[in-house]
């Protein structure tokens, strides 16, 4: 079993395909939904996936074959470590806790593995260290 | 013990000065004992990293040929300040380039201390002795003659620590307050801050010779807004009370310790590392000079409340802040600083560094800052009403 996170790029004619359910249903994928968001101009889904190395691979060309535009997020969002100053605004900012402050040196840590891509921390960032990865 | 700062210069010219860290050397006088380390310790160093809104910086740029007086000054596009002769100016650190919030002077500041070329743009009417009337050029630190910072209101004492107990998340000077009481936002090095640990100002006043910027720099008045008027705990004012005006030569200075910041929905600051040497000359120097973060407390005041008169929610110590969470309500919040304590911690080392290796010489005021300040308010007055 492998875990992965992808982010789903639908246009407004898929909205209303049950996406999820073939995930689950045909692929025998566990899916947590980590954001979802629906606008004039499509929807993003942010999910973990986790099942099967070789289920999950045809899940994706599935769903790109349903034209829906999978990335996987591998570091999706980056820490500039020369705009760091470690002052720690985005701490209390992270509502998953992949940015956490090492007491021992005073220096923030991220875990590019917890990161759920919210984006929170952008414009949190006083220096502007932390910037998505597109 | 008595000893006065000529004898530390002497100590520090011949290789025997001991120096330790405002962190330091706290545990070091709870395990000697007062009477003890101020016989051992002669100078103890701050430092502190953080937004100082109230920066900025002189410059000249020398003479065109022909001559113009500038009457209209931009750097980067970011206008700067020119009502002074022909060819000076002041960038202040949060004024804002022309249709963008997210550059301003702290950039351009940040970018003439790491060696970049700025593009200078100035205008005026021209006049029989200045006749030019336009310039577009670029300008660094190494074609300018002068460029020195000088900042009205550095290194605040304390200062209260942020909340919001709104619906909506607010983009404060303070940083991005969480609805409902989401988060908690602080700014101090707190044991290491310069004037936490001199909360009288005995040995800090006009002409202290200082860390500024990664380079030296000095004292140079009283910061607006000084005040003296705040109650204390432990010796120490629980809120925002003295600061610096400083002053210092841009060369020298290091991006390390100057960056600009941008909070977006308040605009461009710069962030600036301060670090003050004290003289320990005698045991209560040295007492002020060893509290610690539990000793030290600022208060909580909810920023969703528009107006000056913002009651503190409680007071936290920042040893509480700095552990990560406070309680509110009784409930558990997450705290998050916007100054940085390891920057903090690299100038009380790096200021200790240059002291030990008799590159930085202790000072002693020229003039002692006031003892008794209290602040005033900006009301609606007549004419009269005014004097």
């Amino acid at each position: 079993m492998v875990k992965k996170k992808f982010m789903l790029v639908f246009t407004p004619d898929i909205v209303n395909e049950p996406i999820v359910y073939h995930l689950v249903k045909d692929y025998d994928l566990r899916i947590n939904i980590l954001r979802a968001e629906v606008r004039e101009m499509g929807g993003r889904l942010l999910m973990e996936v986790e099942g099967k190395a070789g289920s999950i691979k045809e899940a994706v060309r599935f769903l790109n074959e349903g034209r829906v535009d999978v990335q996987e997020l591998t570091n999706y969002v980056d820490k500039d470590e020369t705009r760091c100053t470690h002052c720690g605004m985005c701490i209390s900012i992270c509502p998953v806790e992949a940015l956490t402050m090492d007491r021992s040196v005073w220096k923030v840590r991220y875990d590019a593995e917890k990161c759920i891509a919210c984006g929170m921390c952008i414009d949190a960032c006083p220096p502007g260290a932390m910037k998505f990865r597109i | 013990m008595k000893r006065t700062v000529a004898e530390i210069n002497e100590k520090i010219r011949s290789g025997d000065v001991v120096v330790m860290t405002a962190e330091e050397v706290i545990p070091y006088v709870q395990s000697e004992g007062v009477e003890r380390a101020a016989r051992e310790v002669d100078v103890v160093t701050t430092g502190t990293f953080g937004a100082m809104c109230s920066s900025g910086a002189f410059l000249n740029f020398g003479h065109s040929e022909p001559p113009i007086r500038m009457q209209k000054v931009s750097l980067n596009d970011v206008p700067a300040y020119t009502g002074i002769a022909a060819v000076d100016a002041y960038i202040g650190a949060t004024e804002l380039k022309t249709n963008d919030c997210g550059y301003g002077g702290a950039n351009v500041i940040e970018d003439l201390v790491s060696g970049k070329a700025i593009r200078l743009k100035a205008t005026s009417n021209g006049s029989d002795c200045y006749p030019r009337k336009d310039i577009d050029t670029f300008v660094s630190l190494s074609t300018m003659n002068q460029a020195y910072m000088f900042n009205p209101r550095n290194a605040y004492q304390n200062y209260a620590a942020g909340t919001n107990s709104s619906e909506k998340t607010l983009y404060t000077y303070m940083g991005k307050l969480l609805a409902g009481y989401g988060n908690v936002t602080y700014s101090s090095a707190g044991q290491l801050s310069p004037l936490m640990n001199d909360p009288t100002l005995r040995t800090i006043g006009i002409g202290t010779r200082i860390f500024l910027g990664g380079g030296v720099g000095y004292v140079a008045w009283e910061g607006t807004q000084f005040r003296t008027n705040v109650e204390t705990k432990n010796g120490v004012p629980m809120g925002g009370a003295r600061n610096l005006a400083t002053i210092g030569d841009l060369r020298g200075m290091s991006p390390d310790f100057v960056r600009a910041l941008n909070l977006p929905g308040y605009g461009v600051s710069l962030a600036l590392g301060v670090g003050v040497p004290i003289p320990i000359l005698d045991e209560d120097v040295l007492k002020a000079a060893a509290v610690s973060d539990e000793q030290i407390f600022a208060p909580i005041v909810d920023y969703s409340v528009q107006s000056r008169n913002r009651r503190p929610i409680k007071h936290v110590s920042y040893a509480e802040l700095r552990s990560g969470k406070v309680e509110l309500f009784g409930k558990e919040v997450r705290t998050s600083s916007l100054s940085s304590y390891m920057k903090a911690r690299q100038i009380a080392e790096l200021l200790s560094e240059r002291i030990e290796n008799g590159e930085f010489l202790l000072t002693e005021p020229v003039a002692q800052l006031p003892e008794d300040r209290s602040t005033g308010t900006l009301e609606v007055r007549s004419r009269e009403e005014a004097v």
